[in-house]
């Protein structure tokens, strides 16, 4: 495998992260903003992105701000938030081609620097606060994302599950923050509560593309004018549970298919020596193709179409999601947990490990192509405090044995089930 | 082997045709570690009327062309998701209007890899007992798409939009219609239209074009396949109105749901012409309705849409139609706002400023898909079966003039031929 190492540094509080190449077409720019997530402060900090991205001093109005990426060749420019364990991240993102397939007068990637460090440092203001027609705009546009969750069933069902999961836990809260709150907030109160997520904000700035550290650093210097005391370091932390008895939880929508998703907990997080075998253990249940639950509840029972289960090394729980014919719930749960049971009791073929190990190895490689892939795994390791190159991990999934399956199994425990039914009693 | 050079996109491709029909295209990206391959027939949903020359035509059921994608999947000796797993493979499909597709990803054992895409499409296997096992899981496919409200406005507005052409069908079928398949169905479908001379494969990555065509010739040779005769697609006609100007559909949702599109008349382009015709639209619909323009800030600023708002266009020799909506709180409103601006701007035309910014950005656009494989292979497939060549595309933008985008903004957007689809809450 090619492995290609991030260059860094620091200025002016941010930690910057370099790849220097010149395999791609485009500079690839990733900016992430992560605080602990916090019932007071989730809904600001999440309204925050959307009104920074209507305009700037220099582009006050939001079509002005528009058209300049269109000035810069259609430049991508792009936020989301979400959870990582429990931080919620403000992730910017640019995609700006290489000037060398081009005639552009100045530097593409000068034009992204200053046009990123303005929509995150300078935006528009009038009195003592953001422009208020964009924030009372924005505030709708965030009111009205988090209703339409309920649009998606399968996004919402796997959105209810955790929240179910977490009751207790800071982790329930939605990274675009809390509806009832949105109307309370105004211009003069979210721009205070910026200024202080500026302030507090663990900050990293990725850089992938024909480009070197030093150039960069000069940029970062230029375009972020930032007055921060310190650049914070994330702390993960395995969340505390005691393993009880799954808690069924069921809900009633105007559906045709029934979606049935299940939550479990583990110790098991990022940093944590057993991180490849519980990797291991989420893909030989239901990660691909060939796993237990594509085969056993699809393939053989012919009962859904999608029948899945995702691992989250940050928060350290692994989600299952399927969609069924209503009627079927009982003989899916069945068999789904048999699926689970089996992985306890050692049940694992050895070609179930070996077509698992050249499955993650195969999506690990894969990586190295895709310049937003390379930034988010290389991030998991400031936010994890784990140095682990894809490398590394590579070799400790390959060292992998069935045993270390069935111990990883052993501390995964069933929390949640989630079943979304139909209105009418079948 | 056939080399083509592009020096302004730093790309080269190579390409050969086999004895047997089959397009070969191989595009290497030095210093990339996975290889993408897609194994594509000129084949898709809309294709459910035909005549293969020398034989009697036949109209099969709705969704077969889909079904016929699921069930290549399994072979004799089992599912071949497993034989690419063993070998390190993510491999997967889809079905569209005209095409279907099968794909694979992989680091590892590439060569080996593209041989199981190649046997595998190249080997139906169908039982009265696999054929029946698949309609419960597609039968759950498409109650997942049922429950989806995006997916039943896009198709809600097809079928406003067409009363006969079967782009209107959905891809999957229905319940009842894939009731009706049975082996030997899939059987005539797939001999009609797997035949290599309707196919394309493309590899693109980190791989030898000269391996990679030794290889796919071997193959092919093995393989006696009779040469095939013309496959004739039956169309029937398609009146130039609507099917029906407001189509609305019941299905929980927090704000309605409106897309509204039009049907072109004037129809038949292909090669070239059709594909300069797709992009002058494209660019006109982003100059109407892009995230800069005045217009989309005026419906922000008043509510109408949000940030789900968007258009697409769809265009083939004989149906092409635009798309465009989002949520809303009023469709009504929202489409009478939008006549009113589309009026003016027909009458002034788009400004030059605006035009070459325009230009501008879907050049970037055009470079940055260049970063991706898997959009490479699709968009490549997608333009050679339609008779263009994806890498024209830059020249053709180039070339492109503001009188030109102006012209087919007065002749798209015609209100006689607007229909509308909304998703509603139920009462």
């Amino acid at each position: 495998m090619t492995t290609t190492l991030f260059e860094r540094g620091q200025v002016n509080q941010i930690r910057i992260h370099v790849l220097p190449t010149k395999r791609f077409k485009t500079f690839a720019i990733s900016l992430y903003a992560g605080i602990p997530l916090r019932e007071d402060t989730v809904t600001t900090t999440a309204l925050t992105p959307f009104v920074l991205r209507r305009g700037t001093v220099s582009y006050p109005e939001t079509t002005l701000f528009r058209e300049q990426l269109e000035h810069m060749y259609g430049a991508g420019f792009g936020f989301d938030v979400y959870k990582r364990g429990d931080y919620q991240i403000v992730h910017f993102r640019m995609d700006t081609i290489n000037d060398s397939f081009v005639q552009s007068a100045d530097s593409l990637l000068g034009q992204s620097f200053a046009f990123l460090g303005e929509a995150v440092t300078r935006p528009v203001t009038e009195r003592n606060g953001f422009r208020s027609s964009y924030v009372k705009a924005e505030k709708d546009n965030v009111r009205k994302k988090l209703e339409s969750i309920i649009n998606d069933k399968i996004r919402y069902a796997a959105e209810r599950c955790i929240e179910e999961m977490f009751k207790d836990d800071v982790y329930r809260l939605h990274p675009l923050g809390r509806r009832e709150e949105l109307e309370s907030i105004t211009e003069e109160s979210l721009y205070q509560a910026y200024g202080k997520w500026l302030t507090d904000v663990h900050l990293d700035l990725y850089v992938v593309g024909d480009t070197t550290l030093e150039e960069v650093s000069s940029l970062v210097q230029k375009n972020f004018k930032l007055d921060r005391k310190n650049s914070p370091e994330y702390r993960a932390q395995s969340s505390d549970f005691s393993p009880k008895e799954a808690r069924t939880v069921v809900e009633r929508l105007d559906i045709n298919q029934g979606k049935l998703n299940m939550g479990l907990r583990t110790p098991i997080i990022y940093g944590d020596d057993r991180y490849a075998a519980a990797l291991m253990y989420s893909g030989i249940l239901g990660s691909y193709p060939h796993s237990k639950l594509f085969v056993n509840v699809r393939e053989k029972a012919s009962l859904a179409y999608y029948a899945a289960s995702r691992y989250d090394g940050h928060k350290g729980l692994t989600t299952i999601q399927s969609g069924i014919e209503i009627a079927n719930y009982e003989k899916a749960l069945k068999i789904i947990k048999e699926q689970l049971e089996s992985l306890r009791q050692g049940e694992i073929s050895d070609l179930e490990m070996s077509q698992t190990k050249a499955m993650i190895r195969n999506q690990l490689r894969e990586m190295q192509d895709s310049a937003f892939e390379m930034i988010a795994y290389d991030f998991n390791r400031v936010l994890s405090g784990k140095d682990r190159p894809a490398e590394e991990l590579l070799s400790q999934v390959e060292a992998v044995t069935k045993q270390d399956v069935v111990d990883a199994a052993h501390t995964f425990h069933l929390d949640t089930i989630y079943f979304l039914t139909g209105r009418k009693e079948e | 082997m056939e080399q083509i050079t592009y020096d302004k996109l730093q790309e080269t491709l190579y390409h050969e045709k086999m004895d047997n029909g089959l397009e070969v295209y191989v595009l290497p990206k030095p210093g990339f570690s996975k290889t993408y391959a897609t194994f594509s027939t000129k084949y898709g949903s809309i294709d459910n009327h035909f005549k293969v020359e020398g034989q009697e035509g036949i109209k099969v059921p709705d969704g077969i062309a889909h079904f016929l994608e699921h069930k290549m999947f399994e072979e004799p000796e089992g599912d071949i998701f497993s034989t690419f797993a063993s070998n390190g493979a993510s491999a997967n499909a889809f079905t569209s209007f005209n095409q279907t597709v099968y794909l694979f990803s992989a680091t590892d054992h590439v060569y080996q890899n593209l041989e199981t895409l190649v046997n595998f499409v190249q080997h139906p296997y169908f039982t009265d007992q696999n054929v029946e096992k698949e309609k419960g899981i597609i039968g759950q496919e498409i109650g997942m798409y049922q429950d989806n409200p995006d997916w039943r406005v896009y198709f809600g507005l097809i079928e406003a939009l067409y009363k006969v052409h079967p782009v209107h069908i959905d891809i999957a079928g229905t319940v009842e219609s894939i009731g009706t398949i049975t082996k030997e169905t899939l059987y005539t479908c797939y001999n009609a239209f797997y035949h290599p001379s309707n196919m394309l494969l493309f590899v693109v990555g980190g791989v030898d074009p000269e391996k990679v065509f030794t290889l796919v010739r071997d193959n092919q040779n093995k393989k006696n396949y009779p040469p095939q005769g013309q496959i004739e697609r039956i169309f029937k006609d398609e009146p130039e109105s609507v099917a029906e100007s407001k189509k609305v559909t019941h299905l929980p949702v927090s704000l309605p749901k409106c897309l509204f599109g039009f049907k072109d008349t004037h129809l038949g382009f292909t090669g070239e012409q059709l594909i300069r015709r797709d992009l002058v639209t494209k660019l006109m619909l982003d100059l109407l309705f892009g995230s800069s323009t005045k217009l989309y800030q005026k419906l922000y600023d008043l509510e109408l849409i949000s940030d789900s708002f968007g258009h697409e266009y769809n265009s083939d020799p004989n149906y092409s139609f635009s798309a465009i909506g989002g949520d809303t709180r009023d469709p009504d409103l929202l489409i009478a706002t939008i006549k009113e601006e589309v009026a003016k701007l027909s009458e002034t035309g788009f400004s030059r400023e605006d035009f070459e910014r325009a230009v501008k950005k879907k050049i970037g656009g055009f470079l940055r898909m260049m970063n991706s494989p898997e959009n490479i292979a699709h968009e490549f497939t997608r333009y050679h079966f339609r008779g263009g060549d994806l890498f024209s595309v830059i020249q053709m933008y180039e070339s492109m003039t503001l009188e030109e985008v102006n012209d087919r903004l007065r002749e798209h957007a015609n209100w006689n031929q607007l229909a509308v689809s909304v998703v509603v809450s139920p009462k």
